[in-house]
């Protein structure tokens, strides 16, 4: 490091405008990959934070929970082999609401959501909520996910569903559980025969529900799918893809993330490649007065290190500050396992650029000292 | 005093086949210590080939190099780099010092190569860059520097590892006639006061003055002048 540092120390201005460079893209590669993942909380989290590995869907329903349609015959098979605890029902429904106008401003609100109706006893029963549990005998009471909250609704007042004009009393509210960008609103199973009564078709007597959620081990997974004739046994990773518009969401975010990566590596492939050359007769001298090859390639990699665990570290700033300016309604989530994950993946890039420059100073003769003239 | 370079029969030639072209042929040499050996010859002698292969940077075709007793016979290219490290000092022409490095630092990083500690690095820094008078620029990077300055500098960082012999590959070239002859001088004079050899490749006539020896390179031998 003697040579990488006395280097950077004397061209500061050239090291200062790669730095430059290289913080400016691992801070799009930060707020970027933070932005992904806050959509895709915002987008799914209520799936993705289910205490189920797996779920059952119907077989035609292209991995749609909206679209399945299972009863208690699948029900009766996925509880034999999951045990009673380890298959629950889920059913869902999505809805327009709308909130009295005292609890959300003059103007009243109307908004979309996703009414959940799970076993209050069972895995997928909301936990950590702020305000009333509520419990399978509870009477027209639900749980709402916070969002509905920051939009003006307050423990205890009514939202009413649209096309069927029933209301429920908002008993507490949950973090991070929404589904296809709408906030989820839980309600137990008695009040979902008795709402589902009120829509189209009504047919909710001969209890049904979308798809079954499951707390079981990969070979249970297998053993059930066998045993189901109808349904299909799917991860929640292949539910939660099979959401639409997520794919296409966090895709063309993820490519945008890859080609920063690419750039990043390429940035400094470029810039330390062009120093090599430049230097080639140095590298010549120094080899010939008895560095070692490995030296003067750790050197390299040195600077590498230095520009872009700098340039990272300085964007981390940056990002997480301004984490804490943003509004809490702005999808934006950096979790340390993510900052860690992309940090390394950043260096790691980074490191992948500089190898053509480490080959590069490796090719070079100490014979290149002798005869020459000019440095 | 025992010989600080032997060349026996050393052969060098380039291309293969049909277009083979023999630079050095069968040449010998033997350089004691306190000696200090200047080489002639005009352009394209072989003169870079010569001081190439004595200093370890190229394999002769045949024949046999041996530095401060040590064969360079069958040594892997680590074992060279480190023969270079620690018992040859080079200087080259237009002294090719590191740019982003002071002078004393310049002194500093072969030490740091040779694993010298830190004191001892920098009590003979002190002493050579004295001795060449300048120690007053010890903080000036190469570019403040004359191109006199530049060549004691060099010179200082090639006895700075207390090498066996030095290589120096014209050190006057890029001087001119005064203050090559300071240069040239001040080899001799470490030569001199370290009890080392030195081998100085050169085509100018003037600067010989010093020398214990010249030899001049001619079809591929040296012939002594
Ligand atoms: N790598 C090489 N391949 C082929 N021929 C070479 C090579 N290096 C030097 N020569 C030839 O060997 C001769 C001697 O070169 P050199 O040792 O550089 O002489 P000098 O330093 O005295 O000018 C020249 O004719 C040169 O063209
Ligand atoms: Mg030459």
């Amino acid at each position: 490091m003697f040579l990488a540092l006395r280097e950077m120390r004397h061209a500061k201005a050239r090291y200062m405008l790669i730095l430059v460079i290289m913080l400016l893209v691992s801070f799009l590669v930060l707020f970027v990959t933070g932005l992904a993942k806050g959509l895709a909380n915002a987008n799914i989290s209520a799936v993705e934070n289910m205490p189920a590995g797996y779920f059952a869907v119907q077989e035609d329903a292209g991995h749609i929970f909206r679209r399945s349609m299972l009863g208690e015959q699948e029900l009766k098979v996925a509880r034999s082999v999951a045990g009673e605890e380890g298959a629950t029902p889920l059913s869902l429904q999505m809805s327009t609401i709308t909130a009295d106008a005292g609890a959300a401003g003059d103007k009243g609100l109307k908004a979309d959501v996703t009414f959940f109706a799970v076993d209050m006893n069972g895995l997928l029963a909301p936990s950590g909520v702020k305000g009333e549990r509520i419990t399978n005998e509870t009477k027209g009471q639900v749980i709402a996910d916070e969002k509905l909250e920051r939009l003006g609704v307050k423990i205890g007042s009514f939202i009413t569903d649209q096309s069927t004009g029933k209301s429920f009393q908002i008993a507490g509210f949950v973090k991070n559980s929404s589904f296809s960008h709408t906030p989820v609103v839980y309600m137990n199973p008695q009040d979902w025969l008795e709402f589902r009564q009120g829509t189209a078709g009504g047919q909710g007597a001969a209890a049904s529900f979308n798809v079954i959620a499951l707390h079981i081990t990969a070979e249970q997974a297998a053993e059930l799918s066998g045993k189901l004739n109808h349904a299909e046994v799917i991860t929640r990773q292949q539910a939660v893809s099979s959401i639409p518009g997520y794919s296409e969401e966090q895709g063309s975010l993820m490519m945008m993330i890859v080609f920063l990566f690419v750039i990043a590596a390429f940035v400094l492939a470029v810039f330390f490649y062009v120093i090599t050359i430049q230097k080639t007769s140095q590298f010549g001298i120094l080899k010939a007065m008895g560095t070692k090859m490995s030296y003067l390639g750790w050197s390299v990699v040195g600077q590498v290190m230095i520009l872009s665990a700098g340039s990272l570290a300085v964007s981390l700033l940056l990002v997480l500050g301004m984490n804490m300016a943003l509004p809490a309604s702005m999808p934006f989530r950096l979790e340390p396992l993510t900052i860690v994950g992309t940090s390394l993946l950043f260096i790691g890039m980074s490191l992948l650029g500089s190898l053509v420059s480490v080959i590069r100073v490796a090719k070079v003769d100490a014979l290149e000292a002798i005869g020459r003239a000019n440095a | 005093m025992s010989a600080k370079l032997i060349m026996k029969q050393v052969t060098k030639t380039y291309g293969d086949g049909a277009a083979t072209m023999s630079v050095l042929n069968k040449l010998n040499l033997e350089v004691k210590g306190g000696e200090f050996v200047a080489v002639l010859g005009p352009s394209g002698s072989g003169k870079s080939t010569f001081l190439s292969i004595a200093g370890a940077l190229l394999t002769p075709t045949s024949g046999e190099v041996a530095i401060d007793g040590e064969s360079l016979k069958d040594k892997s290219k680590g074992e060279l780099t480190r023969l270079r490290l620690e018992k040859i000092g080079f200087m080259f022409q237009s002294a090719q010092l590191l740019p982003y490095l002071k002078v004393e630092e310049q002194l500093h990083y072969v030490a740091k190569l040779a694993k010298l500690d830190a004191k001892e690095s920098r009590e003979r820094a002190s002493y050579l860059l004295k001795r060449l008078g300048i120690w007053e620029r010890r903080d000036h990077y190469p570019e403040k520097l004359s191109g006199g300055e530049k060549q004691r500098v060099a010179i200082a960082r090639a006895w700075m590892n207390k090498p066996a012999i030095l290589f120096a590959d014209e050190p006057t070239a890029s001087l001119d006639y005064k203050r090559g002859r300071e240069v040239v001088s001040m080899i001799a004079d470490e030569v001199k006061q370290e009890g080392k050899a030195a081998v100085m490749v050169t085509h100018d006539e003037r600067m010989l003055e010093w020398c214990d020896r010249v030899l001049r390179l001619q079809d591929g031998v040296l012939i002594d002048m």
